[in-house]
C-alpha cells in the first residue's frame, strides 16, 4: 500500500518534471552564456571552459564549495575519537598484497598527476585529480599499508584546509593588488590557477579519504543537557 | 573601501573558520571574540556606507552578472547582515562559556560557527541562484556538524535526520535552478526577472520556482514539511539551538522571500502563494498546540520555532496581486517578524539552557523551585516570551500588527484569525513553563548558578526584542535604503 502510494508519486512527479522541461524546451528565452564564456575564453588563463569557469568566471562558487568539504571533514572527524585514522587490524603482511601495491600506487599518482595537469585544455582538474589520490589512500589502508600520519592531529588539519586556505589567500592577496576580490593579476591567471589546483588537489585527496577512514567507533559521549553523566 | 568592507565581510568568517580549526577551544574563543568585533565592526561599517551613497551591485573576481558572480548589497540583505552579527555575536559570547573546553571534540565548534557565519553572510548578498545554493549548503553542513558534534546516538539520529530533509530540500531546489537555468540562460535573479517580465507566461519556469519553493520550504521547516525540526533544536546544545532557531531556518526563508518578489509577480499563481499562507497558518496552530504539550523545555521552545516560522509565510499571499501599499507593508512585517523571532528565540534557548545548566534537567515539570534560585535567567525567557506573545510595546506586536493591517488592507480577512488565535496560544505555552517553575516545594535543594555572562547574555537580547516596536521606524528605514545599478 505504502510502496504503491510511493510508486504513484514518484511517477506523477517524473511526468511532471517531463512536462516542465517540455514547456521550457519550447520556449527558450534569453540564453547566450556560452557564447560570452567563449568570448572571455581569452582573458581566463586557461584553455578549457569548465575550468574557466569553476577556476575564473565563477571561482567564489568553487571557493564556498570546497569550503562545504572542509566542513564535510571537519563533522566526520569530530565524531570519531580515534588515537589514528589508521585502523591498526587492517595491518597485515601479506608480501603479494604489498608487491601489488607497489606497482599500482605509484601509477595510480601518475594518473592524479596528469589528470591535474589535463584540466587546463580538456575535462580533468583538482576535483578528479583528488578523487583518484583519495582512492589511492583507500586502496593503501584497505590493502594495510602503514598510514600512520593521518593522526586527528595538527598535520591532519593542516592538510584538510590547506587548499581552501591558498585559495582564500590568493583571493585577498590579488585584492591587496588594487583589483576587485578573486581577480587574477594580468598575466598571472594561469601560475596561480595552477598553484590553487595542485593545494586543492592534496586537500580534496584528504577531505574524501578522512571521510571515509572516520567512522563513529567510541563511545564517551558528552551526556544531553540536563541529564547526569 | 567599499571593496574591503565586503571583503571584511565575507572572507573574515572563511579565514577565521581556517585559523581556527588549526587552534584548540581556548585559542579559539578569544580568536572569535576579535573575529566577532571584526564583523559587527564590518557590518556597521557597510550600514553607514551604503546609507550615505546606496546600495550597490559587487562583482566578484571582476566578472560581471551572467557571467560572473555579483553580491546584492541592498537594504533588506544589509538588515540581515546587521541581524545575523548582533545575534552569532552574542550566541558565540554564550557559547565560550557555556561549552566544556576541556571536552576533545569541542575544538571544533568555532570551525563550524564561523563557516556557518560566511553561509549566512553569503546567502543574505547572494544575487545569483547557483551561488545561494552553494551558502545553503554551507550553512547546512555547518549547522548538522554542530548539532552532531559530541553528542550520543540521540544527537546522531537527530541530526542525520536533518541532514536528509535539508539534502532533499536541497536537492529540490538544485532542480529549480537548473530548469531555471535552462529557461532564462543566466543564473542572476535580476537578470532572470527582467527576461520573466518580457515575456510574461513561462509555464515551465513557474513549474520550477514552485519546485524551488517546495525544497526551501522543507529547508524552512514549513508545516507538513517540519518533522525534523524540533528533535534537531531540541537536542543540540543551547547556544547551538539558538544559532539555528534564530539564524539558520531565516536562510532559506529569505531565498523564498527573494525569488517571491522578484520572480512572484510573472511566474507566481493565486494558488501557490495561498497554499503556502494555508500552510504557514497551519503551521502557527499546530506548532503552538504541539508546543503547549511537550514535557521537554527545549522542545516547548523548538516547536514554538514551527509557529512562528508559519507567519512568515504570510508574506506570500500578502504580497500576490495587491497594491504596492500593502506589499510594503506585508514586507515590513514579515522583516519585523525575522528579527524579533531572531532575537527572542536566541534569548529563549540560551535562558532554557541556563535554566536546564542550573536544575540539571530538560523536563518542564522539574522545573519547580528555579524561580527563587535563578529569576534572571527565568525573567529574559519571560521577556522573550512577551515578544513572542506578540504584546505592545514588543517587536512581536510591531510586525503582527503590520501583518494585520496588510491582510485588512488586501481584503484577506481570514489572515487576521490566524493572528490572533496564534498570540494566545503562544501566552499558553510561555505561562506553562511559568506555572511550572512557581511550583515551589522541589525535590531539589541543590542549584546550580551559573556564570554572571550566561544570565546577562540572553536578558540583552531579550530586552532588544522586547524594546524593538519602540524603535521599528529606523529599523525599517535600513531596509528602504535606496539601491543604485553598478557600485
Amino acid at each position: 500500500m505504502r510502496l504503491a502510494a510511493v510508486l504513484v508519486l514518484c511517477a506523477v512527479f517524473a511526468m511532471a518534471l517531463v512536462g516542465t522541461v517540455w514547456q521550457i524546451a519550447g520556449q527558450p528565452v534569453g540564453g547566450t552564456l556560452p557564447e560570452t564564456v567563449a568570448d572571455a575564453m581569452a582573458d581566463s588563463g586557461v584553455d578549457h571552459p569548465v575550468t574557466a569557469v569553476l577556476l575564473n568566471f565563477r571561482s567564489y562558487d568553487t571557493l564556498l564549495e570546497i569550503g562545504v568539504l572542509v566542513i564535510a571533514a571537519i563533522a566526520g572527524i569530530s565524531m570519531a575519537r580515534l588515537p589514528s585514522l589508521e585502523d591498526p587490524e587492517l595491518r597485515t603482511h601479506d608480501s603479494l598484497l604489498h608487491a601489488l601495491q607497489r606497482w599500482f600506487l605509484p601509477l595510480m599518482w601518475l594518473v592524479a598527476g596528469y589528470l591535474l595537469w589535463a584540466g587546463a585544455v580538456q575535462p580533468g582538474g583538482a576535483f578528479q585529480a583528488g578523487a583518484v589520490l583519495a582512492g589511492t589512500g583507500v586502496l593503501m589502508r584497505l590493502g594495510g599499508m602503514p598510514m600512520n600520519f593521518l593522526q586527528p592531529r595538527l598535520l591532519l588539519r593542516v592538510g584538510l584546509a590547506l587548499g581552501f586556505a591558498v585559495f582564500l589567500l590568493v583571493a585577498v592577496v590579488s585584492a591587496a593588488g588594487g583589483d576587485a576580490f578573486l581577480a587574477y593579476p594580468e598575466g598571472m591567471a594561469k601560475p596561480l590557477i595552477l598553484l590553487i589546483e595542485i593545494f586543492l588537489t592534496l586537500s580534496i585527496a584528504m577531505v574524501l579519504l578522512s571521510l571515509f577512514v572516520a567512522a563513529p567507533v567510541n563511545d564517551a559521549r558528552e551526556p544531553a543537557e540536563g541529564e547526569s553523566e | 573601501m567599499m571593496s574591503w568592507l565586503m571583503a571584511g565581510l565575507l572572507f573574515t568568517p572563511l579565514a577565521w573558520a581556517v585559523v581556527s580549526l588549526l587552534v584548540g577551544f581556548r585559542t579559539g574563543r578569544w580568536l572569535s571574540w576579535v573575529g566577532m568585533v571584526l564583523q559587527v565592526g564590518a557590518s556597521v561599517a557597510l550600514w553607514f556606507a551604503v546609507a550615505r551613497e546606496s546600495g550597490f551591485y559587487y562583482a566578484l573576481g571582476g566578472w560581471q552578472a551572467p557571467l560572473g558572480i555579483e553580491l546584492q548589497v541592498d537594504g533588506l540583505a544589509l538588515t540581515f547582515v546587521l541581524l545575523t552579527a548582533a545575534v552569532a555575536s552574542a550566541c558565540g559570547l554564550h557559547a565560550g562559556v557555556y561549552l566544556d573546553p576541556d571536552k576533545p571534540w569541542q575544538r571544533y565548534f568555532w570551525p563550524l560557527f564561523w563557516f556557518l557565519w560566511a553561509g549566512l553572510n553569503a546567502v543574505w548578498l547572494g544575487a545569483d541562484l547557483f551561488n545561494l545554493y552553494v551558502g545553503l549548503e554551507l550553512i547546512t553542513l555547518s549547522a548538522v556538524g554542530l548539532v552532531a558534534l559530541g553528542g550520543d546516538a540521540g544527537a546522531l539520529r537527530a541530526s542525520l535526520r536533518y541532514l536528509l530533509a535539508a539534502l532533499v530540500g536541497s536537492m529540490a531546489y538544485l532542480l529549480g535552478v537548473a530548469l531555471m537555468y535552462g529557461q532564462f540562460g543566466t543564473l542572476s535573479l535580476a537578470g532572470m526577472s527582467h527576461l520573466a517580465q518580457e515575456y510574461p507566461g513561462l509555464e515551465g519556469a513557474g513549474l520550477a520556482m514552485a519546485l524551488m519553493m517546495t525544497g526551501l520550504a522543507l529547508k524552512t521547516a514549513l508545516f507538513p514539511l517540519h518533522g525534523w525540526l524540533p528533535p534537531a533544536h531540541g537536542i543540540a546544545r543551547s547556544p547551538v539551538s539558538a544559532l539555528l532557531s534564530a539564524l539558520v531556518v531565516k536562510a532559506s526563508f529569505f531565498i523564498a522571500a527573494r525569488l517571491w518578489l522578484e520572480l512572484g509577480p510573472n511566474l507566481g499563481t493565486l494558488a501557490l502563494a495561498q497554499l503556502a499562507g494555508v500552510l504557514g497558518a497551519l503551521a502557527v496552530l499546530w506548532g503552538s498546540w504541539l508546543a503547549c504539550l511537550q514535557p521537554q523545555l527545549k522542545q516547548v521552545v523548538a516547536y514554538s520555532s514551527v509557529a512562528q516560522i508559519g507567519y512568515l509565510f504570510l508574506l506570500f499571499p500578502l504580497t500576490w496581486g495587491v497594491t504596492e501599499a500593502v506589499s510594503q507593508q506585508a514586507q515590513q512585517g514579515m522583516t519585523l517578524q525575522v528579527i524579533s523571532h531572531a532575537l527572542a528565540k536566541a534569548a529563549m534557548f540560551l535562558a532554557a539552557g541556563n535554566l536546564i545548566l542550573s536544575t540539571g534537567s530538560n523536563r518542564v515539570s522539574d522545573l519547580a523551585g528555579v524561580s527563587r534560585f535563578l529569576p534572571f535567567s527565568l525573567f529574559s525567557f519571560g521577556l522573550a516570551g512577551v515578544s513572542l506573545m506578540s504584546l505592545p510595546p514588543t517587536g512581536g506586536f510591531a510586525a503582527k500588527w503590520l501583518l494585520l493591517q496588510a491582510s485588512l488592507n488586501s481584503g484577506q480577512w481570514w489572515w487576521t484569525l490566524v493572528l490572533l488565535a496564534g498570540g494566545l496560544l503562544s501566552a499558553a505555552y510561555v505561562f506553562r513553563i511559568y506555572r511550572a517553575s512557581f511550583v515551589e516545594h522541589s525535590e531539589l535543594d541543590q542549584f546550580y548558578h551559573p556564570p554572571r555572562r550566561l544570565e546577562a547574555i540572553p536578558m540583552m537580547l531579550a530586552l532588544m526584542s522586547l524594546g524593538l516596536g519602540l524603535v521599528a521606524e529606523p529599523l525599517l528605514s535600513v531596509m528602504a535604503l535606496p539601491f543604485g545599478e553598478g557600485g
